[in-house]
């Protein structure tokens, strides 16, 4: 599956600038179709390759005068350190300290942005091999100039902490690019063997930690222009509510407001403040046509198995018999879950003549770009989308229209135009992780051996109608990529199994959110396979144990369930009020079991500790792994544990913190132990798979202790 | 009306036509301190929290009438790289951040409760730090918060020493 | 009182038909205004108009019989594991005033009020009738030792009491719902009821 992939020698590009030493380095990287490729990766559970731009060479690094190398990363920054295992990964290769590297996010004017995507937990292991071999084929750039400019053989140079020596003579390697305009090619170098890395696998502080400690660094809602306005678009309050008509003329009177901008498909206001912006945008009368008073009620019934359109995505041996009293059935569901970022999507849009710049906090950077280009009529290179820092991403940031918006609207006052969602607006205009139903059943032998096994599960879109999946793709895989994340049966071993996934479309926007249907198929899976270790009486783990095939992703899951099973303690008996449960899953080709500890106070479940063991493979910085693992537990445990998105009238609600329960320092476990494995010589995806497995754990650890099921998220005692 | 105040011991005099303004789009867009974050408007994830004459505010819900003539800390105020506030020298320590964006306001919540209750327990931690962060980052922040409060007691004795 | 149902339904549905027959706003309708003779309440009457508005939610969420302040119309527990605290007023840190200040703010819909805070654990209210809680505010083992005087003043001049009528609006800019009686009336019923003696009526 994994192709060679070359750096093109044929093109390389050379830039002057200020404070820059005269040169970058710079390549474009060649790819073989990568959309479909990908597409499948996913379809099997793997992960996703970073899909760069394949046509046109692109600035990685500048090398600065004061021989600081400035890394342009295609992958935005969300919170889960790829800038920091980046910055390892090139000083490593590049033979300069680690405090030499800064990493910033590439503009679309300085080329090199992703092609699809920041999202897939796949930025450090999709950049692992050609982020390497770019900075290493600098690196030889740099030697064959050196020789060059010190007169020696090329054989004599070496390199060390940013420096080329020869015959007892040294330069930086700023000096050595200092007036170089033309580079010579070379071939791409071999990779250094891991081992001898000094900053890969070690715990090197984030790089933007102090700048985030100290209130620094730029998100979206940051950016600012001189002479800058507000603006706000009016938006509806139900779901599937369509613009019928628009009385502007009070708005247009209201303190501030510079202009109404009434298009085909928005309305908007620009006002001089914040406050401005949205008193007018609540003062435009809109009549909406609100075709319907859904409920939850409704969404759960339409959310059943059985409705919408099925496709076997696994199969294995012999269907269960409908009538066979031998089998065990339990039927799980998950409710509608909001993305509840906390930096609101924002973005800052400035139009003036046919050139326009979008500062935003994205994850599709190309893909705005395009639609921003698209609305105003201009070729792509006119429109430079600078990304900045996520207030958090987690898919909620894989569509960012709004940028479209404040573009038009900067266009009609001729002044730069910031707009961002109201936290009302947030929630009922989240693109949401869709609810789910599973009926699971299963059926033991008298051994009480798992003979069978069977997944069927509803869900909503998530990855069907994203701008991330060309329409013609759904039909050809015949199921969502997205939802079908953890939806497979891990247990291969069992000789009768398979997967079924149905699909119905709903009457709001769901898609991406962290790690997909990872979440709540793992916890369908895992709480039966618990039910039905209970029924054999047997251990949870060898239980487990026994189904797993002896593949090598078998093995892997093998060692990290016995990892975390050890390091937890795990056992069945109830000690001191409190008992464990066992989950594990695998996502994208990286397998994870937890443990979690619970009690019951107050009749609500407090989780006391969770143990995560995780085969990332090469961790490039385990520190940061740790953090995702941690994060990932809390994240999964508000999802499964508190929150959820009510359908009232045909509206979606709550609007805000609150109301939408989630975790709080109060009810994060005072005690993660993560435990790391290496089951694979390169960095797998770290920054969803941890999320699989907590619902379950927490569940399984529940059912210890009072012997009763929890069948619903969010988990809830009766 | 002209209302002013300090801000990280500066005084400001700002112009503004709507008192009801809240603080936070004063010290955001008049004053350029971009540090304090909108996360909600509604008071409720404290992503806006900053000082008031030493007492922690959600800033989206504080008219900027009312601090007229006090003083008001932000996070670009409470330390710098040179000089960290014990808070951010042990957020620093314990590497806390993910994406950052709930952070200033945890640490500002965090500096205002260790002035009242310089050893929190568990309990007072869970009852005061009631910002949210999605990223999750509640494990490392009650590691920091207590490790805050080494850092501070260890900056009082040495201050007493030297007086 | 009956008479005066009567005619207000009639002069309802002669509007109602006036407007639906000439589709046009209907002419103002003058009614005659009755004495004060006609009003006067009763101490009994006094007494169910004043409870009618100590029993509406806009004062029993801060009267809670646990630690924690209630919200809302449906009198929900208070988000976020706010408590009561040591001094009625929240946590040690983050309090009350974290997030309520002296006015209600029109852009959160945070309420607020002078003096935001509980009633003291000892004035517990939530869960009790309204015998019982006019016991209670009346005696100076749980009323915080006032004096009747001291009492009415409570009720009907403190800025945190009269906040109700003023209560603002909510965090989606709705406004919230006041007690069922109009300030003015609630406050003649207080001083009626304090007057004669204000004689709990038996239940």
């Amino acid at each position: 599956m994994v192709e060679k992939k070359k750096i093109s020698r044929r093109k390389f590009l050379v830039r002057g600038g200020l404070g820059t030493a005269g040169v970058l380095a710079v390549g474009a990287y060649i790819f073989r179709n990568p959309i479909r490729r990908s597409i499948l990766n996913m379809v099997n559970t793997m992960e996703m390759s970073y899909m760069g731009e394949t046509k046109n060479p692109m600035v990685w690094f500048e090398i600065l005068k004061n021989n600081t190398i400035l890394l342009h990363s295609p992958k935005v920054e969300m919170g889960q350190g790829t800038f920091t295992s980046l910055a390892q990964m090139a000083a490593d290769e590049l033979e300069v300290p680690f405090d030499r590297v800064e990493v910033v996010h590439a503009a679309t004017a300085t080329g090199n942005i992703d092609g699809m995507s920041t999202g897939g937990s796949t930025s450090v292991s999709g950049l692992w091999q050609p982020l390497r071999e770019l900075a290493a084929t600098m690196r030889e750039m740099i030697k064959v100039q050196a020789a060059v400019k010190l007169g020696v053989d090329i054989g004599s140079i070496t390199v060390k902490e940013g420096m080329v020596s020869a015959d007892g003579r040294s330069m930086t390697y700023a000096e050595v690019a200092e007036g170089v305009t033309e580079w010579p090619e070379v071939d791409v170098p071999k990779l250094k063997p891991v081992s001898s890395y000094k900053f890969v696998g070690k715990p090197i502080p984030r790089i933007d930690l102090e700048d985030k400690v100290f209130g620094t660094p730029m998100f979206g809602m940051d950016a600012s222009a001189p002479n800058m306005l507000y603006g706000a678009v009016a938006r509806p309050t139900k779901i599937g509510a369509t613009f019928v008509s628009a009385d502007t003329s009070k708005a247009a009177e209201m303190p501030g407001v510079v202009a109404v901008v009434e298009e085909s498909d928005f309305v908007g206001v620009v006002a001089e403040t914040y406050q401005q912006a949205e008193n007018a945008k609540n003062a435009i009368s809109i009549e909406w046509d609100a075709p319907n008073n859904l409920t939850t009620a409704d969404i759960e019934s339409m959310m059943t198995v059985g409705n919408g359109k099925s496709t076997i995505i696994q199969k294995e041996g012999d269907a269960i018999e409908e009538n066979d009293d031998r089998v065990e059935v339990l039927e799980f569901r998950s409710p509608i879950g909001a993305h509840a970022q906390i930096e609101p999507n924002g973005v800052l849009a400035s139009v003036e003549g046919d050139k326009v710049t979008i500062t935003i906090s994205t994850q599709v950077i190309g893909i705005t770009r395009t639609e921003v280009a698209q609305r105003l009529g201009l070729d792509e290179e006119n429109v430079n989308v600078i990304p900045t820092y996520l207030g958090g991403g987690f898919g909620r940031r894989l569509h960012t229209p709004h940028a479209v918006q404040a573009a038009v609207m900067s266009k009609a006052v001729g002044k730069p135009v910031k707009y961002f969602f109201t936290r009302k607006e947030e929630f009922q205009h989240d693109m949401f992780r869709p609810p789910t139903h599973h009926i699971v059943k299963g059926r033991l032998d008298p051994e009480g051996s798992l003979q069978s096994l069977e997944h069927h599960f509803v869900s909503g879109d998530v990855g069907n109608n994203s701008v991330l999946i060309p329409n013609f793709v759904p039909p050809i895989l015949g199921a969502d990529i997205g939802s079908i994340r953890g939806g497979f049966v891990q247990y291969t071993g069992v000789p009768n199994h398979r997967a079924v996934y149905w699909h119905v479309q709903l009457p709001f926007a769901t898609s991406w959110w962290r790690s997909l249907g990872l979440l709540a198929n793992t916890f369908a899976i895992e709480s039966f396979m618990d039910h039905m270790a209970h029924k054999a009486g047997k251990n949870a783990m060898d239980f487990r144990m026994a189904c797993i095939a002896d593949d090598e992703m078998g093995k892997r899951l093998k060692a990290t369930i016995m990892a975390a099973v050890e390091k937890a303690g795990y056992t069945e008996e109830v000690t001191n009020e409190r008992a464990m449960g066992l989950a594990a899953s695998v996502d994208a080709g990286t397998p994870c079991a937890q443990v979690a500890e619970v009690s019951i106070e107050d009749n609500e479940i407090v989780v006391h500790r969770v143990t995560v063991a995780l085969d990332p493979g090469i961790a490039v910085n385990p520190d940061q792994v740790r953090a995702q693992c941690e994060g990932c537990v809390i994240m999964g445990m508000s999802a499964a544990m508190h929150e959820q998105m009510f359908v009232e009238e045909g509206e979606l609600r709550p609007i805000i913190y609150g109301p939408y329960e989630m975790a709080f320092m109060k009810h994060a476990p005072k005690e993660i132990d993560v435990v790391l494995l290496q089951g694979i010589d390169r960095p797998g995806p770290v920054g969803e798979p941890p999320l699989g497995p907590i619902g379950a754990a927490v569940g399984n650890a529940v059912f210890r202790l009072t012997g009763k099921r929890l069948t619903k998220m969010p988990l809830r005692l009766p | 009306m002209s209302i002013s105040f300090k801000v990280n011991g500066e005084s400001h005099t700002v112009k503004i036509d709507d008192v009801n303004t809240p603080l936070l789009w004063v010290v955001r867009d008049i004053l350029n301190l971009k540090g304090t974050k909108f996360g909600c408007g509604k008071a409720a994830c404290g992503a806006c929290t900053l000082h008031v004459d030493g007492e922690a505010v959600r800033s989206c819900s504080y008219a900027v009438k009312f601090v007229e003539g006090k003083e008001v800390t932000t996070i670009e105020g409470l330390g710098n790289k040179e000089n960290p506030h014990p808070v951010q020298q042990a957020w620093i320590e314990e590497v806390v951040p993910q994406c950052g964006y709930c952070q200033p306001g945890f640490i500002m919540a965090t500096a205002a409760l260790l002035k009242k209750v310089p050893y929190p327990t568990d309990e007072d931690i869970d009852n005061n730090i009631i910002n949210v962060c999605r990223c999750g980052t509640y494990y490392r922040m009650r590691k920091a918060i207590k490790r805050a409060a080494e850092l501070s007691s260890e900056n009082m004795e040495t201050e007493t020493q030297k007086s | 009182m009956k008479t005066q149902s009567i005619l207000f339904l009639s002069l309802f549905l002669v509007a109602v038909l006036l407007w639906a027959t000439t589709g046009r706003p209907i002419a103002p309708i003058y009614i005659e205004v009755p004495t004060d003779e006609e009003t006067a309440l009763s101490s009994e009457e006094a007494f169910h108009k004043m409870m009618d508005v100590l029993t509406h939610e806009r004062c029993v969420n801060c009267h809670p019989s646990d630690n924690v302040p209630k919200q809302g119309d449906d009198s929900h527990p208070h988000y976020f594991g706010i408590g009561r605290g040591e001094h009625n007023s929240g946590y040690q840190a983050t309090n009350c005033t974290t997030c309520h200040q002296t006015e209600n703010n029109p852009y959160s819909g945070v309420p607020g009020a002078p003096e935001w805070s509980l009633a003291p654990h000892s004035m517990r209210w939530e869960g009790l009738n309204r015998f019982e809680i006019a016991e209670s505010m009346m005696d100076p083992e749980r009323n915080g030792g006032r004096t009747p005087e001291e009492t009415l003043h409570h009720l009907t001049e403190h800025e945190l009491v009269l906040w109700a009528w003023t209560p603002g609006v909510d965090a989606e800019g709705n406004l919230r719902e006041p007690p069922p009686v109009p300030l003015d009336e609630y406050r003649g019923a207080v001083e009626k009821w304090f007057e004669e003696g204000h004689k709990i009526p038996s239940k």
